[in-house]
């Protein structure tokens, strides 16, 4: 069958193993088809030898949660992400993968209001305790949002889809964090409903494409695309090559995850006492194997907390993995429990992680997790704090 | 269900043993685990099992025995040499899950680990108690302490420490009949012959390790890593020799040539010159003091010796880069083709600007590609060819070069395996080492381990030599080049 893969990219990789270590799911079952090696090389079977699409095999290719930890570990920089989610858009059409309700679910994420509509729903019925736990919803899900605010017009803040459902909160935080370095911010609301992360995970990258043009068309040139959910922020920096076009490219040159964004500013930000944290940075895997700018996340959160502690597992993936977490719970679970361990190790206060997928899932499990934007902005608003007494201006430490 | 009664019988007592879900005999796997890291195809892998325990690992055994099928322990396959393939239909077992450390005893410098453990993770994990395990194979981040056993493996690290063997103590092995054993001990003299010297190097034709023993070495206080440029690969090749011939062992002594530096540039940007022939990476550690002599010593041999450039690691994450660098060699160079064939001979240090110009030569003779990275210290060797195996009868001239590579190698007084091992990569060269009687006594020695030869079967030792010599094995004959 023709999975429509390069063969080049295909052939780039030499089967030398060095990737297993990084990949979550050969972690946990030590099992060669849940490697990338594994995967890369049952690729190469049915698209060159006419191996046949069995369940073990597509099995192989839906478990593989997308985290691309393999990339940055292969000498021979086999393009892992891109060949997966060519393989999955493939099984999707030959209706292999993606069965048509979860097809139906994905669609509803471009559906601002709906989303909302639903989420007030499954808030009300968690608190009347009708919504079991192992659905790893956040623990409790706003009833309510405040709306977002237009300050100017410097940066837009990229709002998404569930994020903003759920989590908007944190845009709020961003959106303050973002003012307080002056600078003007468009929440993009519901001008740019989805920017179709999750639905390329599934392979549906059509409909990813749909959304691609759609969010390009609605939002003005030239303005800085400001982005406080790796998961998207790495998706729409990849929509030139997604659409192959050059408006697509363009746009992808604007997008930028918010530390990345802050780190060369921060001097614009207030000198304030940092938090008495000790705090543990978890990066989600598509900003520190996609985007690769998690030490960003560092230099901007270090004046604001008082440590930073590393986790010891070479940024392995948590198990989110977007809808991965709802769709393989048991796998996912695996993976997380490795992930609690290390940061049970780092014995942090607080696990900052910069992606909604990964915070929730990570809370689902028991574990206290905030967005870095979180923590600057309650270190802001704390020095904000009417009644307080006007403090002496501290030199920032640069920890980290 | 395979179709094949005796086959569907065999899963299902297996799964029995273990757990449905740790035996798999599915196509997919099966294809997966026919390979390791080397360039054989061929093989044809059995019901794949994922034991946990050491009685687990008896119970395949049991099976295996009573129902004569062959076995296979299989760690990361990362091999080389081909030790992982599976010839012979073998049950193939997997070690991956039997990942546990058991035990770390700082004072005593001991730890027990399962054989699946992964040799970095089990550095990582003595890092915080001031302590590592010295052989790091440029594998270290996959591969596993039981492969590294079964191998005895090398790594650029182990030219002061030694190879793995001289890190383990004992060994827990199970034998093809499903007995246990303990191999070795922690007295610093076990009594009796030294069987565990025997079983390290073994590459699963001998049993399955199911724990392990282990030294533990401390950190060095102090570390200085230099790296010298050359306008000549011979001129880092002397300098190797006359570092050693000096009276210094340094703690690592490693050459690339400039086709490698340029590749690992490209993939890691580790601050190697892409303008010289050749780079040497020498590491020197212990007391801060010794230290700083030791590499002003190796600073003054590299100059007499022609270095153009002299430069030491500022400070630890330039250390490391460096190091990245070399370690990941082998994987960059695929930016240039997509096959490589990566030997592995030693020979004595003397003659290592000898052979290597022979090598250069051989590769031109078949107009192939050849790049070369070694542990020059021990003299260990590394050429890689480099290829696109789609091009017409390249294969045929890679073999070729190969095995006159081999044959410099020999004659110049070499050995055929630094540390990957024989599998079935060097089988056939076996006999331009060992006369027919060596020969003979090592079929013996593997038969009081595995007198029915189900261990591993086929590999090591040439055909010809019993346990080598199975027909059904060579059944299976596409032949090593796929
Ligand atoms: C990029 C790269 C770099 C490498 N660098 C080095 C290097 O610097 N030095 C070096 O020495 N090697 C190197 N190797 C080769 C390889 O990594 C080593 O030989 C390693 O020790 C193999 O470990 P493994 O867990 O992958 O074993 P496998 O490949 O799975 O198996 C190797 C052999 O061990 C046997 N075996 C495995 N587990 C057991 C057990 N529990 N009991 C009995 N037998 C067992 C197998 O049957 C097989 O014969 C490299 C390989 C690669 C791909
Ligand atoms: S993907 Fe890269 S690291 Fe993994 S086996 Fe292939 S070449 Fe090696
Ligand atoms: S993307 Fe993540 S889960 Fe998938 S193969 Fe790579 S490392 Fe494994």
């Amino acid at each position: 069958m023709d999975l429509g893969l390069a063969s080049d990219d295909l052939d780039k990789c030499v089967q030398c193993g060095l990737c297993l270590s990084s990949c979550p799911t050969y972690r946990v079952t030590g099992d060669e088809t849940m490697s990338p090696r594994g995967r890369i090389a049952l690729m190469r079977h049915v698209q060159h030898r006419g191996a046949p699409l069995t369940a073990e095999v597509v099995d192989a290719f839906e478990t593989c949660i997308q985290c691309r930890g393999c990339e940055p570990a292969c000498p021979s920089s086999v393009p892992y992400g891109h060949l997966i989610e060519q393989t999955r858009s493939v099984l999707v059409a030959s209706g292999a993968s993606t069965p048509w309700w979860q097809r139906l679910a994905f669609r509803q994420l471009a559906r601002p209001r709906l989303l909302r509509a639903g989420t007030t729903v499954l808030a009300l019925a968690q608190r009347a305790h009708l919504v079991p736990q192992r659905l790893g919803l956040p623990a409790r899900l706003p009833l309510r949002r405040d709306p977002h605010v237009v300050s100017g017009r410097d940066v837009y803040l990229f709002t998404g889809c569930v994020m903003d459902a759920w989590q908007r909160d944190v845009h709020h935080a961003a959106a303050r964090v973002l003012e307080a370095a002056g600078c003007g911010v468009t929440p993009t609301g519901d001008a740019a409903p989805c920017c179709g992360a999750l639905q390329a995970h599934a392979g549906l990258l059509d409909e990813t494409r749909r959304l691609a043009r759609r969010m390009i068309e609605q939002l003005e040139p030239d303005v800085p695309i400001v982005v406080d959910s790796a998961g998207c922020g790495a998706a729409m920096k990849d929509y030139g090559r997604l659409l192959d076009t050059d408006e697509g490219r363009a746009f992808a040159e604007r997008v930028v995850d918010v530390h990345e964004f802050l780190a060369p500013i921060l001097d614009r930000l207030p000198t304030v006492d940092p938090l008495d944290l000790r705090v543990a940075v978890q990066d989600p895997c598509h900003l520190r194997h996609v985007q690769r700018v998690h030490g960003a996340t560092r230099t901007v959160l270090a004046p604001f907390v008082r440590e930073l502690v590393e986790l010891d597992d070479d940024g392995l993936c948590c198990g989110a993995g977007g809808a991965y977490s709802v769709l393989h719970p048991a796998l996912a679970g695996t993976v997380r429990s490795r992930k609690l361990a290390a940061i049970t190790r780092a014995s942090a206060d607080v696990v900052a992680s910069a992606n909604p997928g990964c915070t929730m899932h990570l809370a689902a499990g028991g574990c206290a997790t905030l967005h870095p934007i979180e923590l600057i902005d309650r270190a802001l608003s704390e020095e904000r704090a009417p009644g307080r007494p006007p403090r002496r201006s501290r030199r920032r430490s640069s920890r980290g | 269900m395979s179709g094949d009664p005796a086959v569907d019988d065999l899963v299902a007592a297996l799964g029995e043993a273990l757990a449905p879900d740790r035996v798999r005999h599915d196509g997919a796997e099966r294809a997966l685990l026919s390979r390791d890291a080397s360039v054989f195809e061929g093989g044809v892998a059995g019901p794949v099992c994922f034991p946990v325990s050491t009685s687990e690992v008896q119970a395949i055994m049991r099976i295996a025995a009573a129902g004569g099928h062959n076995v296979v322990p299989r760690g990361a396959g990362t091999g080389l040499a081909g030790g992982a393939i599976p010839l012979g239909a073998p049950i193939v077992v997997s070690t991956t899950r039997m990942n546990r450390i058991l035990d770390v005893d700082v004072d005593d410098r001991i730890a027990w680990v399962e054989p699946g453990v992964v040799n970095l993770d089990l550095s990582r994990h003595l890092g915080p108690l001031g302590f590592h395990f010295a052989p790091d194979p440029s594998s270290q981040q996959v591969c596993t302490i039981g492969g590294n056993v079964a191998n005895n493996s090398g790594g650029p690290h182990c030219l002061a420490e030694g190879v793995t063997n001289a890190h383990v103590r004992a060994i827990e092995v199970v034998l093809p009949d499903g007995e246990v054993a303990m191999l070795g001990g922690l007295d610093a003299e076990p009594l009796g012959y030294d069987l565990r010297g025997v079983f390290v190097g073994g590459e699963g034709t001998l049993g399955i390790a199911t724990r392990i023993a282990v030294t533990i070495t401390p950190n060095p206080p102090a570390v200085r890593t230099l790296l010298l440029s050359f306008a000549e690969v011979v001129d880092a090749a002397n300098t190797v020799s006359a570092v050693i011939a000096a009276g210094c062992v340094p703690a690592a002594m490693e050459v690339m040539d400039q086709r490698i530096t340029v590749a690992v540039e490209r993939y890691v940007g580790a601050g190697y010159p892409t303008d010289a022939a050749a780079v040497l990476l020498a590491e020197v550690d212990g007391l801060a003091h010794g230290v700083d002599h030791d590499a002003e010593t190796i600073a003054t041999i590299g100059r007499a010796n022609g270095a153009t450039d002299v430069r030491l690691a500022a400070n630890d994450d330039e250390r490391a880069l460096l190091w990245k660098g070399r370690k990941t060699a082998f994987g960059a160079i695929a930016q240039i083709a997509p096959d490589y064939y990566l030997h592995d001979t030693v020979v004595p240090r003397s003659k290592l600007a000898d052979v290597l110009e022979q090598v250069y030569a051989i590769a031109d003779r078949h107009e192939l590609l050849v790049m070369n990275v070694f542990h020059a210290g021990d003299g260990n060797l590394h050429p890689l060819l480099i290829f696109d195996a789609r091009e017409p009868g390249v294969l045929e001239r890679v073999h070729l070069a190969g095995a006159e590579i081999i044959t410099a190698s020999l004659d110049a007084g070499g050995v055929l395996s630094g540390e990957h091992g024989i599998g079935v990569e060097k089988q056939q060269y076996m006999d331009r080492l060992f006369t027919d009687d060596d020969l003979d006594h090592q079929d013996r020695l593997r038969r009081a381990f595995d007198p029915t030869c189900r261990a591993n079967p086929g590999k090591v030792l040439p055909v010809g030599h019993s346990c080598a010599d199975i027909q059904s094995l060579r059944a299976v004959p596409t032949g090593v080049w796929g």
